[in-house]
């Protein structure tokens, strides 16, 4: 099935083909997890395939009972979105609580200690 | 003080007195902090306060009060000051740790009564309860708010208490080391009591008295305030 790609096909799968070597490229320099970059490389590939083939998303909004591609694409732009807020939330709940441990240690260290003694230190039969 | 309250006060055995640190967190407290801090330390001697990221000059003023004074470079939240003064406590040896309130609403002579049955052995947490004592010029909005909170309290933590929400406390030494709050705002009421649940420390209820004032007032939750550390407190159980 070769075809004539439009414009829009070349510049999207220009950018593919770049991102998916800079993520064979940090893979392979261990910048990233093997699992972390076959992940995305896949993610690469399947978005390369929908944007040379449409009707494939159409196929597979058939087989789950999905009317439209395009409504496919809709809930899977949702459903990511929402993973996606949900851990930089919890990311965000950690580095809260690093932050707090960190502001405790820096208290805890640099306490000051009043040396003016107080009645309750300077009375020696002292009864409340 | 009236002669009717110097009778009630128990007296505290002096090793006891030099073993408690009483830990009192306070953000923005300029008005209340110095007094609070004198009349607690004309009593007992270790008085910790954490200066949570205050910006009206509370840092300065209790330095002049308490014998110790740690600052929040950035505000954390109460359960978060709190856990960072019972954690100094820890640090220089407390056998006893008290925590008690910035804004004046507690009483000094109630120490003594919290204290009693943990340097007596009968237990390892005293919470202090403005219901089983007396709450002075207690709002009936104030009131019905706090009898909501021991419902949530009694339904989601499965403890009954008669005040949830007090901040007069004590651990022993063995409590505060096994307690550790993570909710660093107002939630930490909540998670306070959930861990004194699954530890099984033993704990009793102890009454105080609350002093509302026009500033201690103020200074407490709103209605609004409260559905608030609500939604913490359930975030911070599901985001555990």
């Amino acid at each position: 099935m070769i075809m004539s790609l439009n414009l829009f096909q070349i510049i999207t799968l220009a950018v593919l083909g770049c991102l998916l070597m800079t993520t064979i490229a940090a893979m392979v320099r261990r910048w990233v997890t093997r699992r972390e970059g076959v992940v995305w490389s896949l993610v690469w590939l399947v978005a390369g395939v929908a944007i040379v083939w449409p009707a494939a998303i159409g196929v597979v909004a058939g087989l789950l009972g999905i009317g439209r591609g395009a409504d496919l694409l809709i809930y899977c732009a949702v459903v990511v979105m929402m993973c996606g807020f949900m851990m930089v939330y919890v990311r965000l709940r950690h580095l809260r609580r690093d932050m707090t441990v960190l502001v405790r240690e820096l208290a805890i260290r640099d306490a000051h200690t009043n040396l003016e003694p107080a009645a309750s230190e300077t009375a020696k039969d002292f009864s409340p | 003080m009236t002669d009717e309250a110097k009778e009630q006060i128990r007296p505290v055995p002096p090793d006891v007195r030099e073993d408690l640190f009483v830990v009192i967190a306070a953000f923005n407290e300029v008005a209340s902090i110095e007094p609070v801090a004198r009349e607690v330390r004309a009593m007992f001697p270790n008085v910790v306060v954490v200066d949570d990221g205050s910006t009206d000059g509370t840092l300065d003023v209790a330095r002049r009060s308490a014998k110790y004074v740690l600052r929040h470079v950035i505000n954390r939240g109460q359960g978060a000051a709190l856990q960072t003064g019972i954690e100094f406590a820890l640090r220089h040896g407390a056998r006893f740790i008290l925590t008690f309130d910035a804004d004046g609403q507690h009483r000094v002579e109630d120490i003594p009564a919290m204290l009693e049955p943990i340097w007596r052995g009968e237990c390892e947490i005293t919470l202090g309860s403005r219901f089983l004592g007396k709450a002075v010029n207690i709002p009936s909005t104030r009131r019905n708010l706090l009898r909501l909170a021991v419902l949530f309290t009694k339904i989601v933590n499965r403890v009954k208490l008669t005040d949830a929400h007090n901040g007069l406390r004590a651990f022993s030494r063995r409590a505060a080391e096994t307690i550790h709050i993570t909710m660093d705002r107002m939630a930490h009421a909540s998670e306070l009591i959930d861990q004194i649940r699954l530890s099984g420390l033993p704990f009793r209820e102890v009454p105080v008295e609350i002093r509302y004032t026009v500033y201690s007032l103020a200074k407490g939750q709103s209605s609004r305030g409260a559905l608030r550390i609500v939604w913490q407190y359930l975030l911070g159980r599901v985001f555990q």
